[in-house]
């Protein structure tokens, strides 16, 4: 299968003023760990708004799983097999820590317009359960997800984009404030993450990101200025110069 | 703490108690003019109370749609002589597919603008009623009758009573229900953050437009109900005053349960029927009473009548300090 699981073609998003995203071209293919890398205000969230239908774009075309999806409002994306974080934590406040991985699991699921519960919501409950011990919230799942600190939000945001057991993750910044110890956690369960997975990852930690990826795209003012190895990449001076050199002297 | 807990049931007992009975135990006066219009009032409050502390949508449509099923019930009891219950079911229906139609249209929208197109919605289905003479204009529809086999409402109202508590009990437990399952939990997920839950699969406005389709069946249960009671129904009875006595009830009681529904209504039917022999400036009393309720307890009664709750068994857990101490040095670990 040579298909890949992410195409985008001359794709842009403009805001008032701003080329948010220009002219990117980009294809992920099955299985792979992508970073996405730049500097401030690049255009990554924007790229994965887009490709998670959030945004629309202004020009070009997003194929998914070998389908042209430019016109696919969110939802329905979702339900193909796409779940992603946000850069900010959007946990569901008013929800316990289980409730959110249930609600996570229904929705890819498909069968939310149910008035009964019946023995498919037992598994998506024990589904829940077990994603929340993937990221350490065991013993939490009867908190409110509002108690949380911080860490453990960005722990539940990464188990509710998990517990849908999507074919493509979408993961932005999941190490933005989180300690060191937790940040080697969260590396090691991107890690063991199947191989079934695609995972794009847009993320400031270099350690973070290169351990994961097998290729990276670096992105500047909306474009796509390079595409490689982590290798390639940090052999590359004009990245050093945009970026790295700036990031790893910290 | 035990006798505290026992006192407590013994309280919601006796209120169960006097609820159940209250034909027998009071004049029918208090049945037909306390208990109904609470009972009505407040299953047209908790239609928003379930949409607004379930699906973040506070609706000022609910009396609109309350008249649409009530009028619509009266006009084809009265005028086309249809069986008053099946009346009533068409109305309710009416409702329920009026509700639907307003839900796709508000869907789209939280906060200050679905406040807002609900707003104009209610308004409209007002000033439409009012200019329509098959519903009677302002005069409005009398000598609305319940079914026969619910008696006369006016001079013998123990059977409606009987009817209309079942039903609002029924409606209660019901969205009780309804919150815990798989509709109910993706609702409350839509609540604290729509755009989340589209990334999830979810189609927000659907999920929507469907809970405000169910509330607004609650709701024109409520008119079809209160016109069986009053023997009478108009536009007026859906005028914007009435809106905001409905909102009124539901903030009093408190948004944040269900049972503030019932506590807001029936103290604004027992207020509206006793305040004005106490006082020629009412309607500032009760505007006073509800800025005081809002600014010390946003959850209304409800949120005084839990947060004093709390209090004392927390005073009473402090005696027991040993057990607790217990309790608590097991669930410290994380910090
Ligand atoms: N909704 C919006 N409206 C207007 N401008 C926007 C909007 N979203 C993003 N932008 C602008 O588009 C550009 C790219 O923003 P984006 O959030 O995609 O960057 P980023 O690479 O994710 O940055 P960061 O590393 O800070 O998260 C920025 O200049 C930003 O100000
Ligand atoms: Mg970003």
């Amino acid at each position: 299968m040579n298909e890949s699981i992410v195409r985008l073609r001359n794709l842009s998003k403009s805001f008032a003023g701003v080329d948010a995203v220009q002219a990117v071209e980009m294809e992920v293919t099955p299985g792979e760990r992508r970073a996405v890398l730049g500097p401030n205000g690049a255009g990554k969230t924007t790229l994965f708004n887009l490709i998670a239908g959030a945004e629309r774009p202004t020009a070009g075309a997003i194929e998914l799983f070998g389908r042209d999806v430019t016109n696919l409002p969110a939802w329905q994306r979702a339900r193909l097999g796409l779940a992603r974080t946000f850069q900010t934590s959007r946990v569901l406040p008013g929800l316990s820590v289980e409730d959110n991985l249930y609600v996570a699991a229904l929705g890819a699921d498909g069968g939310h317009l149910r008035f009964v519960a019946n023995r498919r919501d037992a598994r998506l409950r024990s589904r829940a359960r077990g994603a929340a011990e993937r990221v350490g919230l065991a013993d939490r799942l009867r908190s409110s997800a509002r108690d949380l600190s911080h860490g453990e939000q960005r722990q539940l945001e990464l188990g509710i984009a998990m517990v849908a057991e999507p074919r493509l993750l979408l993961l932005d910044e999941p190490a933005a404030g989180l300690s060191r110890a937790e940040r080697q956690l969260l590396t090691q369960l991107l890690l063991s993450l199947d191989r079934d997975v695609t995972v794009m990852l847009i993320e400031h930690d270099m350690d973070v990101a290169l351990t994961i990826a097998e290729r990276v795209t670096i992105m500047h003012y909306g474009r796509v200025v390079l595409e490689g190895t982590p290798a390639e990449i940090r052999a590359d001076q004009r990245v050093h110069d945009i970026y790295l050199g700036r990031t790893y002297a910290v | 703490m035990r006798a505290y807990t026992t006192a407590r049931w013994i309280v919601l007992a006796v209120i169960g108690i006097m609820v159940t009975l209250l034909p027998e135990l009071s004049p029918t006066y208090v049945s037909s003019s306390i208990a109904l219009p609470t009972l009505t009032t407040g299953l047209c409050a908790i239609s928003l109370t379930f949409l607004s502390t379930y699906g973040g949508l506070v609706s000022l449509a609910q009396t609109g749609l309350f008249g649409v099923a009530g009028l619509l019930a009266a006009s084809l009891a009265v005028e086309s002589h249809v069986d008053p219950a099946l009346a009533g079911l068409i109305g309710i229906a009416a409702a329920a597919t009026a509700g639907l139609l307003f839900g796709a249209l508000a869907s789209s929208s939280t906060g200050t603008y679905f406040l807002m197109i609900t707003l104009a919605l209610g308004e409209i289905s007002y000033y439409l009623f009012s200019a329509v003479p098959a519903f009677g204009l302002h005069e409005g529809i009398n000598a609305v009758f319940p079914p026969s086999w619910l008696g006369d409402p006016v001079r013998h109202p123990t059977a409606i009573y009987y009817f209309i508590l079942l039903v609002a009990v029924g409606f209660h437990l019901l969205l009780r229900y309804l919150v815990r399952t798989p509709f109910g939990m993706a609702l409350q997920g839509v609540r604290d953050d729509p755009e989340r839950m589209t990334a999830l699969g979810y189609n927000v406005r659907v999920h929507r437009t469907l809970a405000f389709a169910l509330a607004a069946a609650i709701a024109g249960t409520a008119g079809v109900l209160a016109a069986w009671t009053n023997t009478r129904i108009s536009a007026d009875s859906i005028s914007l005053g009435v809106t905001i006595g409905v909102l009124e009830a539901a903030v009093i009681g408190g948004m944040y349960s269900l049972e503030g529904a019932w506590i807001g209504a029936f103290t604004l039917t027992v207020l509206s029927i006793y305040g004005p022999a106490f006082t020629d400036r009412y309607a500032t009393v009760l505007g006073i009473l509800f800025l005081a309720i809002v600014l010390v307890s946003p959850g209304g009664l409800t949120g005084v009548l839990t947060s004093i709750d709390r209090r004392v068994r927390h005073a009473l857990s402090n005696q027991q300090l040993p057990a607790l101490a217990d309790r608590g040095a097991s669930e410290q670990p994380r910090g």
